[in-house]
This record gives C-alpha cells, sequence and structure tokens, in this order.
C-alpha cells in the first residue's frame, strides 16, 4: 500500500532535487521560460482551443446523455455502445486515421466536400486546422462524458421528475431546470478533466504535424514545445522549467476551482 | 447460524442445476430501462423518437466513419490508399499482404508483432500492478485508520491533480540518474502508480464492504489477510474491474511517456512504433510504411474493442466513472 506512494513521494524528491539543482545553475530556465513567446503562445493556443472545444463537446454529450436517459430515441443501448468505441481507440490511431480522412489532396472528406458543391478546403490550413483538432478530439472523447452525465441523469430521483411532470413544467424545463442543476457536479467535475486535458494537448497536433508539417509549429502547444525542447534541442533544463510552469498552471487551475467549489459549498 | 441459509442455498444452487428451478431473469442492475418513464408523459409525441433517432443515427456515423475507413483501407494496396475513394473497396484486395507485413520488420525500424507483444506486457504488468496495488491502498483507507492516514490520502488526491505532461520530463531525468531509460519498469512502474485508482477503490470499498462485516469476522478470529483475500476481495471485484480496464486503457493508449523514455525501438509499444511509422511514411520517403500504419492501427483497436464489448456491464453502468462525481 504504501509502495505506490512511496515511490510517488521519491521520484517527487528526485524531481524537486533536479529542478532544484538547474535552478541552482540559474534560475535563468524559469525566466527563459515566463519571457518566452514561443511558450506562451503556445498556451494561449490551447486555453483558445478549450474555449471551443470543451462546451461544444460537453453539449453534444449532454444532448445525448438526456435522449438516452429519457429513452426517447430507439436503440439507446446500441447508441451508447457506437458512441463510447473512439474510447478504445489509442490517440494516435485517431489522429492517424483523421490525418487521413482530412487530407487535403486525397482525404476523402475533402472529396465528400468537392461532390457537394464546397471547393478547395483544406483541413489542415493555418486556419482550419485548430478546428480539425477540436473535430478529432470532440470525436475521441464524447462518448466518455456522455457516459458519465448519463449516469448521472439516472441518478436523478425518479419521484422528482414526476411531479415537474404533474406539475405541467414543459420537457424542456425539466431537462434543464430539474435535471441539469441536479447533475452539476458531475458537469463541474468534467469541465475539470477536460481543461487539464486540454492544457496537455500533445498527441494529435504531433501526429498531424508528421502529416502537414508546415501547419504545425514546433511551439504549437505547452507539450508539444517542451517535447521539442527537450528531444529536439537536448535543453533538457529549460524544458524541465517549462514543464514545471505548465504543471503549475495546471495546479493552480485545479486548486483554485476546489477552493471556488468549496466556498459554494459543492464539496466538503 | 448460517448453516440453514447456506443449506437452503445448496439445495436452490443444486435445483438450478438440474434445470428444475424456475431461471429467474436476472434484472440488469446497470440498465435500468424498466424503470424510464413513458415517452407520453412528458406530451411528446411519437415522432419525436423517430427524428431523435435519425439524430443518434447521424452522430453514430460520424463515429463509425473512421472505424469503417480503417477496415476498408487495410484491405488496400499503397497506391489504392491514395488513388481510390477512401469510404470504398478497390481492387486488388490486399488485406492479407498487409496483414502479413506486420510480422516482418519493413524498413528496419521494428517490427508490429514485437510493438505488441510489448504493449501487451506493459498493460498487463502496469494495469495488473496499478489494480493491486489500488485493491490494497483502496481497502487500507478505507477500512483502516492509522497514523498518517489521513496525510498520505490528501498526497493521493494530491497526486490526482498533477498533470502527466508535467511529470514525464522529470521521470526522464529521473531515469537518466538510475538507469531506467530503455528499461521496460521506466515504463511500468509509472504505469503502476494510479491515483485515480486508489481514490476510486476507496470511495468504491466504502460502500460495498460493510465495515459490520469485518467486525464480525474479526470477533471469529480471522486473521486481516484471509479478512482481505477471502471476504473483502470478491465483495471489490466489480470495482476492481473498472480500474483494471481503465489503467489497461491508460497504458495502451500512453504515447507520451514511451515516446520519450526509449529509444530504441525493439522498446517500443504501438503508439511509438505507429507514430514513427506515420512520420517515415510522409517525410522519410518510405510511402511503402503507410498500408502498415492503416493495418497496424486497426490490428491496435481491435483487443480494445473487443475488451470494452465483453466488459461492457463494467463501463456501461459508469459505476466508478460517476462515482468521482459526488
Amino acid at each position: 500500500m504504501i509502495a505506490p506512494l512511496g515511490y510517488a513521494i521519491y521520484t517527487s524528491l528526485y524531481t524537486t532535487r533536479i529542478i532544484g539543482g538547474t535552478s541552482f545553475s540559474g534560475a535563468a530556465n524559469y525566466t527563459a521560460t515566463l519571457q518566452s513567446a514561443d511558450f506562451w503562445s503556445g498556451v494561449i493556443r490551447v486555453i483558445i482551443y478549450a474555449a471551443f472545444q470543451i462546451p461544444i463537446m460537453l453539449a453534444i454529450a449532454f444532448f445525448f446523455a438526456t435522449i438516452f436517459d429519457l429513452g426517447v430515441a430507439k436503440w439507446g443501448t446500441l447508441f451508447r455502445t457506437i458512441f463510447f468505441v473512439p474510447f478504445a481507440v489509442p490517440a494516435v490511431v485517431g489522429a492517424v486515421m483523421w490525418s487521413f480522412l482530412l487530407e487535403p489532396q486525397f482525404g476523402p472528406f475533402v472529396h465528400i466536400a468537392n461532390a457537394v458543391g464546397v471547393h478547395n478546403v483544406d483541413f489542415f490550413s493555418s486556419t482550419l486546422m485548430l478546428p480539425s483538432i477540436v473535430v478529432i478530439v470532440i470525436w475521441e472523447w464524447t462518448g466518455y462524458n456522455m457516459v458519465i452525465l448519463y449516469t448521472a441523469l439516472k441518478s436523478v430521483p425518479r419521484d422528482v421528475v414526476e411531479a415537474a411532470i404533474l406539475d405541467d413544467t414543459p420537457l424542456w424545463k425539466i431537462i434543464l431546470r430539474v435535471k441539469l442543476p441536479m447533475v452539476r457536479p458531475a458537469i463541474v467535475l468534467l469541465i475539470f478533466l477536460n481543461v487539464i486535458g486540454a492544457l496537455q494537448l500533445f498527441t494529435e497536433p504531433l501526429i498531424l504535424y508528421y502529416f502537414q508539417p508546415q501547419a504545425i509549429s514546433v511551439n504549437y502547444t505547452p507539450a508539444i514545445y517542451i517535447y521539442w525542447t527537450a528531444i529536439g534541442d537536448s535543453e533538457y533544463n529549460l524544458a524541465a522549467a517549462a514543464a514545471v510552469v505548465l504543471g503549475l498552471v495546471i495546479v493552480v487551475i485545479s486548486v483554485g476551482s476546489l477552493a471556488f467549489r468549496r466556498r459554494r459549498g459543492e464539496v466538503e | 447460524m448460517n448453516t440453514t441459509t447456506d443449506a437452503v442455498r445448496g439445495s436452490e444452487e443444486t435445483a438450478r442445476r438440474r434445470g428444475r428451478w424456475p431461471r429467474r431473469r436476472r434484472k440488469p442492475a446497470d440498465d435500468p430501462a424498466s424503470d424510464i418513464i413513458p415517452i407520453e408523459m412528458y406530451g411528446l409525441k411519437r415522432g419525436t423518437t423517430t427524428v431523435l433517432t435519425v439524430v443518434c443515427g447521424l452522430f453514430a456515423i460520424f463515429t463509425l466513419a473512421p472505424i469503417a475507413w480503417i477496415i476498408i483501407n487495410s484491405t488496400k494496396t499503397q497506391a489504392n490508399i491514395f488513388e481510390t475513394f477512401g469510404f470504398w473497396f478497390a481492387r486488388p484486395f490486399s488485406l492479407f499482404h498487409n496483414f502479413s507485413l506486420l510480422f516482418q520488420n519493413v524498413d528496419g525500424y521494428g517490427t508490429y508483432i514485437q510493438w505488441m507483444g510489448n504493449t501487451a506486457l506493459y498493460a498487463v504488468l502496469g494495469g495488473g500492478g496499478a489494480t493491486a496495488l489500488a485493491a490494497f491502498a483502496g481497502y487500507g483507507f478505507a477500512r483502516f485508520s492509522f497514523r498518517g492516514s489521513r496525510i498520505l490520502f490528501y498526497l493521493v488526491i494530491a497526486a490526482l491533480l498533477v498533470p502527466i505532461t508535467a511529470i514525464t520530463l522529470p521521470l526522464y531525468l529521473t531515469y537518466a540518474k538510475v538507469h531506467l531509460i530503455n528499461s521496460i519498469w521506466g515504463m511500468v512502474l509509472p504505469s503502476m502508480v494510479s491515483p485515480v485508482g486508489v481514490y476510486l477503490m476507496r470511495v468504491y470499498v466504502e460502500v460495498s464492504v460493510p465495515r459490520e462485516l469485518i467486525d464480525a469476522a474479526r470477533l471469529d478470529g480471522a486473521g486481516e489477510l484471509r479478512i482481505f483475500f477471502r471476504l473483502a476481495l470478491p465483495l471489490m471485484v466489480p470495482g476492481l474491474m473498472t480500474v483494471l480496464l481503465l489503467s489497461i486503457v491508460g497504458v495502451w493508449n500512453n504515447y507520451f511517456l514511451p515516446l520519450i523514455i526509449f529509444s530504441q525501438n525493439r522498446l517500443y509499444p504501438l503508439t511509438v512504433g505507429l507514430g514513427l511509422w506515420a512520420q517515415r511514411a510522409q517525410n522519410s520517403g518510405n510511402a511503402e510504411l503507410f498500408p502498415l500504419v492503416v493495418i497496424g492501427g486497426l490490428v491496435t483497436i481491435i483487443p480494445l474493442i473487443a475488451l470494452f464489448l465483453v466488459l461492457q456491464r463494467y463501463w456501461r453502468s459508469g459505476l466508478l466513472l460517476g462515482s468521482i462525481a459526488n
């Protein structure tokens, strides 16, 4: 029982020591990171990305979770299973598949766009690259979010809903005013998990970079910046400093949101 | 005093085995479809069902399109992957040829089947280890209070917040010091540390292993280890299956950590190997690798999708996934 914790603590001690060591040779790495336009432009990009990806995905997930919860579509069980399938697909494979599908010259989606009269779309152009990644990640994660929301919706007591029906409450009000507030803890949790995931965005843009090097810069996301700084440029100390800064940004967001929730009495 | 109930259960058991007992329909606990309020009560028309089913169908098409694409294109030659329409088959049918390439070292940068073995090894060791440790630790936190248990548990919670990306590079630098670079333990050990697993199992034990049961067993003179293995563990199985499922998926899909710590391609897991092939196919002129990337991707996802279908009732209920939210 102590072993994993011991290992985690052991690791953390070592990492602190190493990072402590690097800052010995100059806190310059941290200054460099904090002043690095490359690093921060990546941070800003993932924040913009998160601002689109998370609300769209949660809206879709909530929409379908509600449909399955109400039982207003046929074959709900089958659809739930289908929607969950991408969760079993490694991000690398998912990104590879979508790279082929969206490829500007031969990708079938470009063919389809041409066939319906939309010509010369380039999903990998600098303007459409970020939306393309949004689509890929929505494809990967909607099912997982949907399952969690569905479970939360299922736990809404039946008599609450029945009481609302007897009061002649319209359906949309039951969904948005009765059910939605009751699953708020689950939604908050998902927002939290998705924000952390978004800030660490790495695999999808890196694979797309292999396919379309000109559209993804080496500082596209903070994680990619860390990767190239460490592995590409062998500047391990600078990369470690960037990793620590990114980690701190995420921890601050996490602790901040926890504190916020605690103040509102949502968690003990 | 248990003998009577045991006897009854015993006879019930034999009766059922002989087929005389009316087989009761087990109510699926994870799918409370029977509890659904009829849609007419919401004032919805029948047509709404059709419309919403179509909407679900459209999203299902979106979800399955890439899967369909990878299945179709795994049967194509390299030229046809590019020259023919992605969502339809083309001759010649080269599925078996493509598949056979997975057993060869095509470009001298590694053999798919070896990576598959690595991934399976890392998933079994890492996922199994994470589940075992989550079982011990979760049970310990839930049913024992010892000096420092609160602080240790807070450490687990704190570890939940530490992002993987931020910890990977420090891990790499640590490994460089203790010679774990290019060692499978460098991959397996961090995979075995699963704060989410520990947290989930603690919650699960609180709910599903009654304190009174343990106390009663203690009064009967059972040792702690016996209580854990004979009494608590069987009750924890559904929770452990979920943790196992999540941690296997975690290891199977992990890309960043192995990408950084492995520099020898014989150690790569599938994700890193496929990434390398995709990169070489696109940028190093090794276009003959494209069919391998496609069939390799397909073969990578089959075991996991199969695992999810077999273990449906564990994730479908969202059992533990949902309990985090409370």
